[in-house]
């Protein structure tokens, strides 16, 4: 009996030879950010938290801040495609760990030069999670990811929010693991927001579209991202700016949107997708000109004319340029029988898209308009 | 006829049939069978596995038939099975081929998830120390007897229901359609996805070793449908997930499905949840390897009764540990894996049925000699009377 106490007690030290990653010993790179510098060279940011802890006043020692001398960001040139973090190492106060990571930043060139290699390698990887959020920078990801802004939080965390709450709103969802579903999806074309340094804000100023891995278009501005939104999922918050006439606007404010896609001659060459969209909404901010029977009429009939027009724009600019962020390839593929996918990309351009807009304004407001 | 039976103490109750066929039909292969399955049928892949399951309850219905009449001449299991159909020779070299395949499966478990251990949360683990720690325990359990062992069966099935209502995060990111449109794959794709699929119910055939320690086996019948059902929908609702959580492009791409979709959860409290989820799939593994190691060590004891049970456990548990240490590279699992999962397949679909068709031949064999007997015996009852008069 004892002698097997002895080898069981011999096997527990055995367990003690896996390395141990204590959060106060490492640094958890929370950001990245790619800059293309040309000839497949890019220069990498990585941002790490820095826990400055306000000094507690009335202790002896004047309260040092317990770790506010800990890096908080570090820059380095290599190829594309590498991991930031090892390469970073050699300048690492402490090892520099991903499995934190939160945002991904690259800037236009590096998404027109294609940025394939480090999509694979955020596949392969285990150690980084796929709710990350990947976004295209206005300008330089350096200057973004190190420049100092109105709030005290880690930028990483501020960009985080800021793409969460819009993604909320009139953004769609998209993360690494929505981005990967359509970069490696047939019949499918990712997209990323865009964000953008002004002085000491972060501002998220539309959408950019990708053909495979290369950047391919944009769209600025909430109302644009409003119209892909309802395109591409069923949503609960949003808003869309009408303006009926010069100067005057009625504002609908979403309850639900919901989309139906039906598709006739799947393989024909030129397919035919019937989009119906259905919006409810309140509207809280019209203009004084009208009067509570307008909405019901007018207002409801030009939105869905405007929202149908607009709608039907994007998606010809989309087929044009032979992208397909909404995923109507999906689509057709989910309503044909045998698709016929190898001549998909040649039927695209040429696919008919018929949109139906139904806009039900529930109330308007607490206020009876004159 | 005593040795036929278990002595009451060791036997488990009825229900504990659907624990231990659930558990050992749910392992490792969860996390990567979805890739394999659409490989073929894409967006029809759960049709295969609709219908192997269904088909694992056809082959219950065989098992169960083939032990209920073997409980008339003696002990219902495999082994004893095997030496009364086929005489002690050629009877105990069967069993020597299901000992070594079920010691396979045991090392496919056991590799398999410290390959997923290694790959996913700690990549510089000893594998010795892990195996050897891991090996002190299904040991300890094995040595508590078949009740120990049915009863962490039971806790991995509590265990696990937490782990499976986490699969309801998908909705919200799910794309229903991408089931469309249904039944659109040729019977020949359905088939090669079939085959491919076989890892993954494998472990029922197990039954064929414990029934004799089921109490009231015929009320455990229902109990062991009902276990091949819930593995069944687990299954299911697996293959569904990837299906309209993944597209299929990027479901060709992931090894392990299901470990990456746990990858986009996060909780307030912690951040990545298929760290938690793999470290808690050890509660699957345990169950499963002390049933694997128990039945290889009691076929040892029962093809050559001189070797006990508990001295045979240890070579088997050291053998593991050896194995384990020494195949480091995926490509070799994978091989084991793919050859073991088709020798599954004919087993559970080739050999079962045929033991059953044996048994009745042997069964009318045996009336024939007993009529003759019969037979014989009035012959010499007339010729008894005609002597007497």
């Amino acid at each position: 009996m004892k002698k097997s106490l002895v080898i069981i007690m011999m096997l527990m030290l055995l367990s003690g030879c896996i390395e141990d990653n204590i959060i106060d010993d490492i640094l958890m790179a929370e950001a990245e950010g790619y800059d293309y510098i040309g000839n497949n060279q890019v220069i990498g940011t990585i941002t790490t938290p820095n826990y400055a802890q306000g000094g507690v006043s009335g202790s002896g020692g004047g309260g040092l801040p317990a770790t506010a001398s800990m890096m908080s960001s570090a820059t380095t040139v290599t190829y594309d495609g590498r991991s930031l973090a090892e390469n970073l190492q050699p300048k690492g106060q402490k090892k520099i760990k991903v499995g934190k990571l939160r945002i991904m930043l690259f800037n236009e060139a590096l998404l027109k030069h294609g940025f394939e290699k480090t999509i694979h390698f955020r596949n392969q990887d285990p150690e980084v999670g796929r709710d990350m959020y990947l976004a295209m920078v206005d300008g330089s990801t350096k200057d973004l990811l190190t420049a100092t802004y109105q709030t005290a939080i880690p930028i990483s965390r501020y960009v985080y929010d800021l793409i969460f709450q819009n993604q909320q709103q009139n953004f769609p969802k998209n993360n690494l693991s929505t981005f990967l579903y359509s970069y490696y999806g047939r019949y499918a074309d990712p997209m990323m927001p865009i964000i953008k340094r002004e002085k000491d804000h972060i501002v998220l100023t539309g959408i950019m579209f990708f053909k495979h891995d290369k950047y391919a278009g944009r769209i600025n501005g909430q109302q644009k991202a409003f119209i892909f939104k309802t395109l591409v999922e069923n949503f609960k918050f949003g808003f869309y700016d009408y303006t009926f006439q010069q100067n005057e606007h009625a504002v609908l404010e979403n309850v639900s949107s919901s989309r139906q896609y039906v598709v006739k001659n799947g393989n024909s060459a030129t397919p035919d997708i019937f989009a119906t969209i259905r919006i409810t909404g309140y509207v809280r901010q019209g203009s004084p000109l009208l009067k509570t029977k307008d909405y019901n009429s007018t207002i409801k009939r030009g939105m869905e004319k405007d929202l149908e027009k607009q709608i039907k724009k994007m998606v010809a600019g989309f087929q044009k340029s032979g992208i397909d962020p909404i995923e109507l390839g999906q689509i057709v593929r989910s309503y044909t029988r045998h698709f016929d996918g190898a001549s998909w990309s040649d039927r695209y351009p040429n696919a008919r898209f018929h949109v139906k807009t139904k806009i039900n304004i529930v109330e308007t407001g607490v206020s009876q308009p004159r | 006829m005593k040795q036929f039976r278990i002595n009451e103490t060791h036997q488990v109750s009825p229900v504990y049939a659907l624990f231990i066929i659930k558990g050992m039909q749910v392992g490792v292969s969860v996390f990567s069978f979805q890739r394999i399955v659409s490989r073929d049928s894409e967006q029809d892949a759960w049709i295969p596995v609709m219908v192997m399951g269904l088909s694992t309850l056809v082959i219950m219905w065989i098992m169960l038939r083939l032990l209920k009449n073997e409980q008339a001449y003696g002990m219902p299991d495999l082994f004893a099975m095997h030496r009364r159909f086929f005489g002690p020779w050629i009877g105990n070299l069967f069993s020597a081929v299901i000992i070594a395949y079920e010691f396979c499966i045991v090392i496919i478990f056991m590799r398999a998830y410290i390959e997923l251990l290694q790959m996913w949360v700690f990549p510089r683990l000893p594998v010795l120390s892990f195996t050897a720690i891991f090996c002190l325990i299904v040991w300890y359990i094995v040595m508590g007897g078949f009740r120990t062992i049915t009863g962490t069966f039971l806790l991995s099935f509590i265990y696990l229901l937490p782990l499976f209502l986490v699969n309801s995060f998908s909705v919200t990111e799910a794309h229903f359609n991408n089931l469309l449109p249904l039944f659109d794959h040729s019977p020949a794709e359905l088939a090669r996805s079939f085959i491919k699929l076989s890892p993954c119910y494998l472990g029922f055939e197990s039954l064929l070793f414990f029934y004799p320690f089921l109490k009231r086996p015929q009320q455990a019948e229902k109990w062991c449908y009902y276990g091949l059902l819930t593995s069944l929908s687990v299954y299911v609702t697996t293959t569904v997930l990837g299906t309209v959580y993944f597209s299929q492009g990027e479901l060709q791409t992931l090894i392990w499905p299901l470990l990456d979709f746990w990858k986009s959860i996060h909780f307030p409290l912690f951040d990545r949840f298929e760290y938690i989820g793999i470290v808690y799939w050890l509660t699957v593994l345990i169950p499963n390897i002390s049933m694997g190691v128990w039945i290889v060590s009691r076929g040892i004891k029962q093809s050559a009764p001189v070797i006990k049970q508990k001295y045979a456990l240890v070579p088997v548990l050291l053998l593991l540990i050896l194995i384990c240490v020494v195949m480091k590279e995926r490509s070799q699992i994978d091989w084991l894996n793919t050859t073991v999962s088709r020798v599954g397949l004919c087993i559970i679909y080739i050999y079962i049925p045929f033991l059953l068709f044996w048994q009745w031949i042997l069964k009318k064999k045996e009336g024939m000699t007993h009529e003759k007997e019969l037979s014989h015996h009035h012959d010499a009852d007339a010729a008894q009377r005609l002597h007497r008069r």
